[in-house]
């Protein structure tokens, strides 16, 4: 062979191709690299465009008018009978109010845009205070009223394109401008947003009620899901045959962890819904779907923490005199319990977030009541921000967003305490 | 009793056997001065079980059945005229004005014959409720007397209660079986009815969809107007957008991330992409027609390019970025089961590390890479709320990513959200739907599990 | 590495060993090491390591498992890089041109010093394409003609042509232990290197296989210079020349190889090769 490759040749062959080779060397680090950078850039897009688009719902504007508590509109009849100072027309006082400071308005379109100008519960508002002390009856007072959802969106500047600012939007804007100069517009923590549940109009919508049917949901899920998965994890790690049985219920388990969501959805519309006849739109039944999702995740984390307990503590306890199931339950399932829950929690998260099984079973309903059992109608976290999503109202846009930051924040909280989980308690045998 | 007591009282009743019969088999075993053949809590533990189980079987039963038999026993009061010739739906209604005359809650003028039927819902459940409770009383308390008088110091109480622990834990694992029995028969059950409208050929052949046709009150579903075919391109568009997204990204990061990073960078580089596959796809969905489908329509309108508001791109290209990490993360996983002796044979002969990876350690990987990206690819094809929300409802029959196309799971969503009538051809078309998706993926999973299990044994 | 948990084993013996018995050079050497010391981490695994390794002649370093020689044979390809925490240093040279600096390349360095490891690692690939793989990274074939010849060359000097020349194309995984541990030798020759290092290549092979073996490094003596790891002290004398027995990270005694198993210098290598310990 030294007659076809001398020994000094081979090497200037291969020095002669070393920098083509550094360089292909190169470029593909950066495409590795690269495709990290994408990927975060990804990620922070999204962030950015979610908290941009949504912090500002967690604020309202509000604006001071000076109301005259008119008896001649709240109480006619001088009776102070709390039936008709519920049926008065509230919307009338702050009317009058605007009207006032702005004696300028005189045109008709004009007029219609201030008489929209204050949002949809500044009469409640009013009527609550009216109900609450009769006395403010024929007094003056400052109050801060809420304002109409396309007026907050401009106090904001969330409105600035030309074709939003049409007319009576640049009349609306003229006079922020003038209620700004005389201090009478501001912005405070929208409370509301916390403690309502869902409205059609956007200022009064809140996720309250989904939070709470997120809540009843998840208890479901968790009180269902996480025993039956490690006693199934038990007994197929711990106790089951090697046999074509066992086998064939691994092959499930593994299977079901990738069937696609929306077909647990039809499980739980032909089998809870159809067949057993439990309520629709229940968080029973939302729970029960989301239980039979999240249990092959709990048992394939339950198996793995448990195979990861070495054999020397089932040894050591089987040498000891303790039967099979006082070994597992004694000495094995305590060890293995921080993996198992730590699976437990990335499951439950996952069914936090999950919504199209949900769309099925008709927790999809416009619920304005927050659920107060089980089996009342109710929706979750995940499928308001679908609804609203889908709300053609441009101040839903942003209550969208701010529902999502919520549903983030509850998942980043979850799965830090499930890091924290692991930290703290995993072992290395 | 409401069943919710009665499932308290027996909780209680058996807690309270436990505590009773621990002490009982321990002063047993100190007045005889035998020895008890298992620890004092078993015999506990045995009774309670005796005195809870009958109890909450019964009470299981009633759940299960009384509904049914006391709306039979209800409509019986009926006459004969109102129920001859009423479809399902109509005694449903029936039934539901006769439950909320029951309850007192029904709103408006009460038809006499409601009123009869009601009077004798409310009396039916009255003795439902009392025999309830009369018949599992009875049941705990002779369970809990039978289970006292066996214990003595040779019972072995241990082996007794092991035994109901086995097979709660075998009855847990076989909810897997059932939860696949049951997603398979209530979609099969429902879509034979859907073929009985629709002949199954036109299903699976037909080249048009439109279930909205089908939906004018006299018409069969035999119109042909649910041709599966433009949902399958239009699926298998998009995930195919998706995996082009996500394979070379995922793939590419997660040979970085192995091969090349310093630990301090992987360390803060794999956690950030694993949070793409814990955000909601909801949020997707909502990313997706928010921010990337106007982008990308701007984008086409800047090189004149027309692209719908609702393109494949849009919610393929999302989708992507939320497989990424899936992908990645398989990868990792396959690339490091790779040994290390390869990497070093290949080393040993001068090759660069790219040359290495990309010609020894990926093709070492490739297996459990392709069974990664199978599994990739079912959950694109099973993905619903990026697509509900950015892909588009008419079915167009295109393989154009730019132009609007609509998917299985989008379509299942459309005909299920919303008023339901369950005999239309429109609802039970979704079940045919989920049928599809669900043999669509079961064939990828249960090929990509098998590639993958097979890899790693071969590792091993 | 096994190389920790041994050394932190009780010694079992304490004497003075710190210097080399023996002859460490050599007349014309084809490598030169000087003072070469690796740490992994914080653990001082090979210490203060002199030796010059000949031309066409093959060296087995001996001695009990952990202590070292492993370690130091990966310096001369540096494939020490390879491990994350592993520092070298000291001076190592190849022909007169140093080979352990940061700035040597050494991808050309691996391509003139080959290696043979303890488990036979074929590529998952074709039995041809396992052998081509090498000249095929560097460019040394121009046609694929030439890469053939290549192929059949290396496989013909590693023993292998007669028994796979019908089964090119099939995976070199596919073949019996012996016979991919003579691919992976063929694989290292294919690049033509001058050096081959051999890390216990017969660990994991049975009697005949390792007998063929052998025969094929006393053959391969003519063209390469060989080291061989063994923990076997019958293959080292059958087939070297000089052999270097390592003890605890330290170079005991170096000699040629009749000197040193029939008249050792030091008493840890007496015991060593008269089986006290080991």
């Amino acid at each position: 062979m030294s007659d076809q490759n001398p020994r000094g040749h081979t090497l200037d062959i291969v020095m002669a191709g070393l920098s083509k080779r550094r360089n292909a060397e190169k470029r593909f680090r950066f495409f590795g690299l690269a495709s990290i950078v994408v990927g975060l850039v990804f990620l922070l897009v999204l962030f950015i465009s979610i908290i941009g688009n949504g912090y500002s719902a967690f604020t309202y504007s509000n604006v001071a008018l000076d109301i005259t508590f008119d008896p001649a509109v709240i109480d006619p009849e001088g009776q102070r009978n709390p039936a008709a100072l519920a049926a008065a027309d509230y919307d009338t006082l702050w009317k009058a109010s605007l009207l006032k400071l702005f004696p300028q308005v005189t045109e008709r379109q004009e007029k219609r845009a201030l008489n929209a100008f204050m949002g949809f519960s500044a009469d409640k508002r009013l009527k609550d205070m009216v109900a609450e002390d009769p006395t403010l009856i024929g007094t003056t007072k400052t109050v801060w009223l809420p304002v109409d959802d396309t007026v907050d969106l401009l106090f904001k500047g969330k409105l600035g394109n030309e074709e939003e600012l049409n007319e009576r939007n640049q009349h609306y804007q003229h006079w922020i401008k003038t209620l700004k100069d005389q201090d009478r517009i501001h912005s405070s923590f929208n409370r509301e947003f916390f403690t309502n549940g869902d409205s059609r109009e956007p200022e009064a919508a809140g996720i309250w009620g989904a939070v709470v049917g997120s809540a009843f949901t998840l208890l479901i899920t968790i009180g269902l899901s996480l025993p039956i998965g490690i006693a199934a994890a038990i007994y197929l790690e711990e106790f089951a045959p090697r046999n074509r049985w066992t086998d064939l219920i691994e092959v499930n388990i593994n299977n079901l962890a990738a069937v696609p969501s929306i077909v647990f959805g039809l499980l739980g519309l032909a089998v809870f819904i159809n067949f057993f006849g439990l309520p629709r739109s229940s968080p029973l039944v939302g729970g029960l779907v989301l239980t039979l999702m999240t249990l092959p995740v709990i048992i394939i984390a339950g198996r793995s923490a448990l195979k990861s307990v070495p054999p020397s503590v089932r040894e050591a306890a089987l040498g000891i005199g303790a039967s099979p199931v006082q070994m597992v339950f004694d000495h094995v399932l305590p060890l293995a319990l921080p993996g198992i829950l730590t699976g437990a929690i990335i499951g439950t998260a996952r069914a936090l977030g999950e919504s199209a099984p949900l769309l099925m079973i008709g927790m999809v309903a416009f619920i304005v009541d927050i659920p107060k059992t089980f089996t009342s109608a109710a929706t979750v976290l995940p499928v308001q921000i679908y609804l609203w999503a889908d709300s053609p109202e441009r101040a839903f846009n942003e209550r969208t967003s701010a529902a999502i930051m919520v549903l983030l924040a509850f998942l980043i909280l979850m799965n830090g305490f499930a890091v924290y989980l692991r930290r703290r308690y995993e072992r290395r045998w | 009793m409401e069943k919710s007591t009665l499932f308290l009282l027996i909780l209680l009743a058996s807690t309270l056997a436990y505590l009773r019969n621990t002490w009982r088999a321990r002063t047993l075993a100190e007045t005889s001065g035998q020895k008890l053949h298992s620890l004092p809590g078993f015999y506990g533990y045995y009774t309670a079980l005796w005195c809870a189980l009958p109890g909450l079987l019964l009470l299981l039963l009633w759940l299960l059945g009384e509904g049914s038999l006391l709306t039979t026993g209800a409509l019986a009061r009926l006459p004969q005229s109102l129920l001859d010739g009423a479809a399902p739906e109509q005694i449903q209604l029936l039934v539901n004005d006769i439950k909320s005359v029951a309850q007192g809650s029904f709103e408006g003028q009460i038809d006499p014959a409601i009123q009869v039927a009601a009077d004798r819902f409310s009396e039916l459940t009255l003795w439902s409720r009392i025999l309830l409770t009369v018949l599992s009383m009875t049941a705990s308390l002779s369970g809990l007397l039978f289970a006292q008088s066996r214990i003595n110091t040779d019972f072995r109480a241990r082996n007794q209660v092991e035994t109901v622990v086995r097979i709660f834990l075998i009855g847990c694992a076989l909810t897997a079986i059932f939860t696949t029995i049951g997603i398979v028969l209530s979609v099969l059950i429902e879509s034979i009815r859907f073929f009985n409208m629709v002949p199954i050929t036109d299903f699976l052949f037909g080249l048009k969809w439109s279930p909205q046709i089908a939906m004018r009150a006299d018409q069969a579903g035999s119109s042909g107007a649910f041709g599966v075919i433009p949902l399958l391109t239009g699926t298998l568009l998009i995930s195919m957008v998706a995996l082009l997204v996500a394979v070379p990204i995922g793939l590419l990061a997660a040979i970085y991330l192995s091969e090349y990073a310093s630990p301090n960078f992987r360390a803060i580089a794999k956690p950030l992409i694993e949070i793409l596959a814990g955000i909601p796809t909801v949020v997707y969905g909502f990313f997706a027609a928010l921010v990337v489908a106007p982008f990308l329509r701007n984008m086409g309108a800047e090189i004149g390019l027309e692209i719908s508001s609702e393109s494949a791109l849009a919610a393929g290209l999302v989708m992507g970025i939320m497989i990424i990490p899936f992908v990645s993360s398989l990868s990792d996983d396959f690339i490091n089961a790779v040994p290390q002796s390869l990497r070093d044979g290949a080393y040993a002969l001068g090759a660069t590390q790219s040359e290495t990876i990309r010609q020894v350690v990926i093709p070492a990987a490739l297996p459990g890479i392709v069974g990664g990206i199978l599994l990739a690819a079912s959950r694109a094809i099973g993905e619903t709320m990026i697509v509900v929300m950015a892909a588009g409802l008419s079915a167009n029959l295109t393989l154009n990513p730019l132009a609007a196309v609509t998917t299985v799971t989008t379509q299942i969503v459309t005909l299920l959200v919303g008023d339901q009538e369950f005999d239309s051809p429109k609802t039970l078309a979704a079940f045919a739907l989920g049928l599809i998706l669900f043999i669509l993926t079961l064939c990828l999973n249960i090929m990509a599990l098998r590639i993958v299990r097979k890899y790693r044994e071969q590792y091993e | 590495m096994t190389t920790l948990e041994n050394s932190t084993r009780e010694k079992p013996f304490h004497r003075e060993h710190r210097s080399t018995v023996g002859t460490f050079t050599s007349d014309n050497p084809r490598i030169v090491c000087r003072s070469v010391d690796v740490y992994y981490g914080e653990k001082h695994a090979v210490q203060n390591i002199n030796i010059d390794v000949g031309r066409h002649q093959v060296i087995a370093l001996i001695g009990p498992s952990g202590c070292g020689k492993s370690t130091f044979l990966r310096c001369l390809n540096r494939m020490n890089d390879t491990i994350p925490d592993c520092r070298v240093t000291g001076d190592i040279s190849m022909d007169g041109i140093a080979i352990n600096g940061p700035d040597v390349d050494v991808v050309p360095l691996r391509a003139q010093v080959g290696m043979v490891f303890q488990k036979p690692n074929p590529f998952p690939k074709s039995i041809f394409e396992n052998v081509a793989y090498g000249p095929r990274i560097h460019g040394l074939a121009t046609n694929p003609s030439d890469l053939e010849g290549i192929v059949e060359n290396s496989l013909r000097r590693a023993g292998l042509w007669e028994e796979v020349k019908d089964r090119l194309a099939q995976p070199g995984t596919g073949l019996s232990g012996g016979q991919q541990q003579r691919l992976c030798i063929a694989r290292t020759i294919a690049v033509n290197p001058e050096v081959i290092l051999m890390d216990e290549p017969c660990s994991a092979l049975d009697p005949i296989a390792t007998a063929k073996i052998e025969q094929l490094i006393d053959e391969l003596r003519t063209l390469y210079t060989i080291v061989i790891v063994t923990h076997s002290m019958q293959q080292a004398a059958r087939v070297s020349q000089r052999t270097a027995f390592f003890h605890l990270g330290h170079l005991i005694e170096v000699g040629e190889t009749a000197q040193v198993f029939t008249n050792p210098q030091h008493q840890l290598t007496e015991e060593y090769i008269t089986g006290r310990f080991g």
